[in-house]
């Protein structure tokens, strides 16, 4: 048994190449395999536009913010992206100290994540 | 990376278990060698082979194949191939090709052969925590036994069972402690694929000893809900939850073990 | 009890292998807030027990038997964390040696390539200080410090004593 952590995923209206992805629980180093495999199966299906809901991501380190840094590589690689929204203010504290603010599509909530949608 | 070169050895911490190397390209013109090395493997009557992953450049689906067939092999003749050392890109591939629902993977060889001696040798994991002698150490505590429990496998249930059954040891070291004490607590936590032995020691108050003693000497029968008998009731409830309860007294220290066999 | 509230230790003692590392992180954490520590004050901390555990077990474990040692030290003013592990391959003192000694400026792009220095580089970021030493026999022990007071700790223990 991993540290807990949910996917949840919703449909993204009018962007039939669009994902919502709700994080629920912990991302750490014992659950970012179950995560890569649950993404890329969105990307790999043609869901290249990827929203991720961290509203309810109470944790991440440094491993989780590895595979979220891969997960936007990958994304705009097949000419999509990886937006977050809902960051809450200790996982961003920890996406600002190491910099990673100008490499991650960040949001302040769902809303303006999906106005970004191209 | 470019040519496959693969090396075969016996891993030293556990002989039985066979490491084979695997570093440049795993591609169609490797299949070959591949295939070969798994026969090899086979012919000498080693079935658990840990494949090092980790100077793997490139892997082709075809590879991947050979390799899902030496697996395939092993686990007729009784054993297994699991995946160590996996650079993203390669467990990526894995993933899109649904493999890693196939294999077992482990992030290092260590992994790998801890995970070998946990399922067929009966290892046990050991962990012990320290904590001064004062109670709002324990939910802690016993959350985190509740979490390991649950992590190598045990029912829901059982792991709230052993929840308790740490709870209650210590509280019980904490309260009977002397009241000056500031040694810590320890509790160390056991556990292999069968069952959960928690070891709990502190420092003996000699006159809240007697006390102990006598109300473990009567404490055979379920709880009665009598005032005098709130502190008797936590150790009765551990002797009900556990398969096993005993408890070595000294004037140096106060050692509470309870075992917990795995419920089938 | 007669423990003194202001100065006290706890310790977790496991195998090293990666799959405790939550469960030991919220052990600590918890017990942080069961102590009145801030909660942003514990999540940091959660965070740099987080990482400096991972750090142990994928770097300084070898032997299949290895075992990680973390002790958590609270003073008046500060907590102290020290981890000890058996110490790693002669390139993975030096990493660990480069990546205590660096200190970029918070908030500066990172090489995102060297993902296994991200994690040090963020208990850097979360500490007030953090060095290491190595034994003879190649133990090592990496001891991270956090000051309480930029926190607002201070009134952590007088709840505490008062509790």
């Amino acid at each position: 048994m991993d540290s807990q952590i949910k996917l949840e995923f919703e449909d993204v209206k009018d962007h039939r190449d669009a994902k919502l992805v709700r994080f629920i629980g912990d991302l750490d180093a014992t659950n970012v395999e179950t995560v890569l495999e649950k993404v890329f199966a969105l990307l790999c299906d043609g869901y290249v536009n990827i929203i991720a809901d961290f509203g309810k991501l109470r944790y991440v380190n440094s491993t989780g913010l590895g595979i979220l840094l891969h997960f936007s590589k990958s994304a705009q690689e097949k000419g999509g992206s990886f937006k977050i929204a809902n960051v809450n203010e200790n996982v961003y504290e920890i996406i600002e100290i190491i910099g990673a603010m100008s490499l991650l599509q960040i949001y302040d909530n769902l809303e303006e994540a999906m106005a970004a949608l191209k | 990376m470019g040519q496959l070169r693969i090396e075969v050895t016996q891993s030293e911490a556990a002989p039985e278990i066979t490491v084979l190397r695997f570093e440049g390209d795993l591609d169609n013109a490797s299949i070959r060698n591949i295939g070969s090395s798994f026969q090899l493997i086979i012919e000498k009557n080693s079935t658990y082979v840990v494949a090092d992953m980790s100077g793997v450049s490139m892997l082709s689906s075809a590879a991947l194949g050979e390799i899902m067939g030496g697996r395939k092999a092993l686990v007729e003749h009784g054993g297994d191939l699991v995946l160590a050392c996996l650079s993203l890109p390669i467990k990526t591939k894995l993933t899109l090709l649904g493999a890693n629902r196939i294999f077992r993977l482990h992030s290092d060889i260590r992994s790998a052969i801890n995970a070998y001696k946990w399922e067929f040798e009966g290892k046990s994991e050991v962990f012990t925590l320290s904590m001064p002698p004062a109670l709002r150490f324990v939910p802690s505590a016993r959350q985190f036994a509740s979490r390991l429990a649950g992590l190598k496998g045990y029912s829901r249930r059982d792991a709230f069972r052993i929840e308790t059954i740490v709870d209650e040891i210590c509280n019980n070291a904490i309260e009977h402690a002397p009241a000056d004490s500031k040694r810590n607590v320890a509790l160390t936590l056991s556990i292999d694929r069968r069952k959960v032995e928690i070891n709990v020691i502190n420092a003996s108050d000699p006159v809240k000893l007697e006390t102990l003693r006598r109300m473990l000497s009567g404490a055979k029968e379920p709880p009665q809900p009598t005032i005098e008998d709130r502190r008797g009731r936590g150790l009765a409830l551990v002797k009900l939850l556990s398969n096993g309860l005993d408890i070595d007294f000294s004037e140096q220290g106060t050692r509470v073990h309870a075992t917990k066999l795995k419920e089938e | 009890m007669a423990i003194d509230t202001a100065n006290y230790q706890f310790c977790v003692k496991f195998p090293g292998s990666l799959e405790y590392i939550p469960a030991v992180r919220k052990f600590v954490s918890e017990t942080l807030l069961a102590n009145n520590f801030d909660p942003k004050f514990t999540y940091r901390s959660e965070i740099i027990v987080d990482e400096i555990c991972n750090n142990a077990v994928s770097f300084g474990c070898v032997s299949v038997d290895a075992v990680v040692e973390l002790q958590c030290m609270v003073h008046g003013d500060r907590i102290e964390f020290e981890i000890k592990d058996e110490g790693g391959k002669p390139d993975d003192l030096k990493r660990l040696t480069e990546a205590v000694k660096k200190r970029p400026r918070k908030g500066s792009p990172r090489d995102m390539g060297k993902k296994d220095s991200l994690g040090l580089e963020i208990v850097r970021m979360l500490s007030d200080q953090i060095t290491f030493e190595t034994a003879a026999n190649n133990l090592t022990t990496v001891r991270v410090v956090k000051l309480r007071e930029e926190d607002g700790e201070a009134e952590g223990d007088e709840a505490a004593a008062a509790g």
